[in-house]
């Protein structure tokens, strides 16, 4: 595989890496906490009327999510400059 | 026997037998539910951070008069175990010795030992009840606005079992407690864990008969 190959293999994972936790965090609600993994949903009990919680599983992305993808995009975009740069050194 | 010594013995017996009908009239409520569905729910709200979360390990039991709200006493006791939130680590931290120290304080504790300002509105009762919450082993007296509501003979309709004969009780509680109060980390971390924790409670108790 070339050094040129290499260098837009990263790129371009670090786009869909970017793209795909951005994807997530966005699909599932743009939640503002950390990742939950149940959510809670509300129903009655007829006689008594008290709204009780039910939880079921789920996967809600929290902003951990879209800045962990940011911060590894970042750094495989670093790394194909790294090589990049290193390419031009002398042998 | 003279006047007075008679006199003494049945103002006494009056008193006792009184005494006897005003226990005798106060029905005692498990709150122990086969239905699973009494529960606390909690927020904290902080400036970085809103926790939001909830419990349902409630059991207890409650002495209440449909007719002498004010004699109103119980004990409600909340698995500290059962308090969970939506991220599994967090729950974990919950839990830790830093905060709850579930594993040596399982269990949280409001005792009721009186009622005040008490007052009906349709079929409700309003009260006032003051006692002690015990939270990881701090006990704090407090008094907490309690809303009653007296289902009679509505046992076995709420369980499917119309042969089964008793009452409900059913109680909601919305009131604030701050986690310093109760020497939860406090003055720690309060720019992602608020100080002041808002509680609801909804639990409904039975009272069958025989």
């Amino acid at each position: 595989m070339t050094t040129k190959r290499v260098h837009h293999l990263l790129r371009a994972a670090a786009i869909a890496l970017l793209l795909g936790s951005l994807g997530a965090w966005a699909a599932t609600g743009a939640h503002l906490g950390w990742t939950q993994t149940s959510v809670v949903e509300t129903q009655r009990d007829e006689v008594t009327g008290i709204d009780f919680p039910v939880r079921r599983p789920a996967f809600i992305a929290g902003v951990e999510v879209p800045i962990l993808g940011l911060a590894s995009a970042a750094a495989l975009a670093g790394l194909s400059l790294l090589r990049r740069r290193s390419s031009h050194l002398p042998a | 026997m003279n006047t007075s010594l008679r006199n003494s013995l049945q103002f006494a017996a009056v008193l006792s037998a009184t005494a006897l009908l005003a226990q005798a009239a106060s029905q005692s409520f498990d709150f122990k539910d086969p239905k699973g569905v009494n529960n606390v729910q909690f927020k904290l709200d902080a400036p970085l951070e809103s926790v939001t979360g909830t419990a349902n390990g409630v059991s207890g039991t409650v002495a209440f008069d449909a007719d002498h709200p004010e004699t109103t006493r119980g004990k409600i006791v909340l698995d500290a175990a059962s308090l969970t939130v939506g991220n599994p680590l967090m729950r974990e931290h919950l839990h830790s010795d830093k905060w709850l120290d579930v594993a040596n304080h399982p269990s949280i504790v409001f005792e009721a030992t009186g009622a005040s300002n008490v007052r009906k509105q349709g079929a409700q009762v309003l009260a006032d009840i003051t006692g002690t919450l015990t939270v990881k082993g701090v006990a704090k007296a407090v008094t907490v606005p309690v809303t009653f509501t007296y289902l009679p003979d509505r046992l076995g309709a709420r369980l499917g079992k119309p042969e089964l004969k008793g009452d409900l009780l059913v109680l909601r509680a919305n009131f604030q407690v701050n986690r310093s109060d109760f020497g939860i980390q406090p003055g720690q971390m309060t720019d992602k864990v608020a100080e002041a924790i808002d509680l609801s409670l909804s639990i409904a108790g039975s009272s069958p008969r025989t």
